[in-house]
């Protein structure tokens, strides 16, 4: 089962930040990050997390120590990978990046190659995690060390889908 | 929370308006109005309209006219949402975009140094399906410009329907356009709606076309 948590406060976000990765990915599970319950992590074969609105930090209170011990793939999606930095030892700073920037690939990886374009839309970036992209020499595609888990800081299914094409393939 | 509606008077952001009332209280419209026909932000041939239509939804509008000019409008964009914030009470924005990271990017870049949220509840809707939903809300929509081969002349001034959405899908079929528009190849006017106190009735109209570009535009309109 894959299985998508929404980190979306605001109901109406969802439209925005949720239906289209949904869209993507096909048949899945959908849970709000403060629903999530540990049989949907148990039957989970894989996960993304989503992103929300540059006004909702809400996810950020939410218990996500369960990536500490899951061994599937997860993609945190910009809030999503703020909350896998935060749960493998990392840390956010704050940065602000809101439109479409350049990334360059420092380390290659399943999901992208070269250098391409990409929407960003937060104000926290990460530092603590194994980088595999750039954007202005900012982290914005990471890896957790010995863990198939990847994060995006940009939003992949504006102008890169098949990112998530090839996560959930 | 309290959200004003960046209103234009077209389907997204009528569309906008209606999922966002499921969640939200709306407070107020607001229009900027573009004295520049050619911007990326604004213009809307019939955006005159967006004064009949608040009156028809009881919403107050907060209208402001811009020259248009590439910097000036966004300054002019963020003044309008400060008024509407400060007298509104507006704790968040709700925004009709789908596709263009242009205006997402400057429509985010402005509530966030507001303070407010942003909401774009049609973001990376399929177009069909956009279309589609208009008929779903039963919603009288008509298209008051063509900008894109191969729409001629004939599309201007029809209400969007079954027959209309199939032509346009085969028009985005053959001609690589966005059959909902928006990479601007259509502008349409709502002329009425499940939460309009009375529809909108042209009364005068004129059309301008050549070569795949033209405006229905509306002259005189009422309530019914």
């Amino acid at each position: 089962m894959k299985l998508v948590i929404s980190t979306c406060a605001d109901p109406l976000s969802e439209s925005e930040f949720v239906a289209p990765i949904v869209k993507l990915v096909g048949e899945c599970v959908v849970r709000k990050c403060n629903k999530v319950k540990p049989e949907d992590i148990a039957q989970a074969d894989s996960i993304i997390i989503t992103g929300t609105a540059l006004a909702d930090f809400v996810y950020l209170k939410q218990k996500w120590d369960w990536l500490k011990t899951f061994k599937k793939p997860v993609l945190g999606i910009c809030a999503g990978m703020q909350v896998l930095a935060l749960a493998h030892g990392g840390k956010l700073v704050n940065q602000e990046r809101i439109g479409v920037h350049p990334v360059t690939v420092i380390e290659p990886n399943p999901f992208c190659e070269g250098d391409f374009s990409a929407y960003f839309l937060h104000t926290k970036g990460v530092e603590g995690l194994d980088v595999l992209a750039t954007s202005d020499n900012k982290p914005v595609m990471v890896k957790v060390k010995g863990k198939e888990q990847y994060g995006c800081l940009f939003h992949p299914e504006v102008l890169n889908e098949e990112i998530i094409k090839r996560f959930v393939a | 929370m309290n959200v004003g509606v960046l209103f234009s008077g077209g389907k997204d952001s009528m569309l906008a308006l209606l999922r966002a009332r499921e969640e939200h209280k709306i407070a107020c419209l607001i229009t900027l109005v573009s004295l520049n026909k050619e911007s990326f932000m604004f213009h809307t041939p019939n955006i005159d309209v967006t004064t009949l239509q608040a009156e028809a939804l009881k919403l107050p509008l907060v209208r402001v006219v811009t020259k248009g000019e590439k910097e000036h409008e966004l300054k002019d964009l963020k003044a309008a949402l400060e008024q509407a914030k400060r007298k509104y009470k507006l704790q968040g924005i709700v925004t009709g975009a789908v596709r263009s990271t242009y205006q997402a990017t400057r429509i985010q870049q402005i509530c966030h140094e507001l303070n407010l949220w942003c909401f774009s509840p049609l973001w990376l809707l399929d177009q069909i399906e956009l279309l589609n939903e208009v008929l779903k809300r039963k919603m009288k929509v008509i298209i008051s410009g063509v900008f894109a081969e191969p729409l001629d002349k004939s599309y201007l001034g029809k209400q969007i329907d079954k027959a209309l959405i199939a032509k346009l899908a085969k028009a985005a079929a053959t001609h690589k356009i966005n059959p909902a528009g928006e990479g601007g190849e259509i502008e349409t006017t709502v002329l009425d709606m499940q939460l309009f106190k009375k529809p909108i009735v042209v009364k005068k109209s004129s059309t301008v076309y050549e070569n795949f570009a033209g405006t229905f535009t509306i002259h005189g309109a009422g309530a019914k």
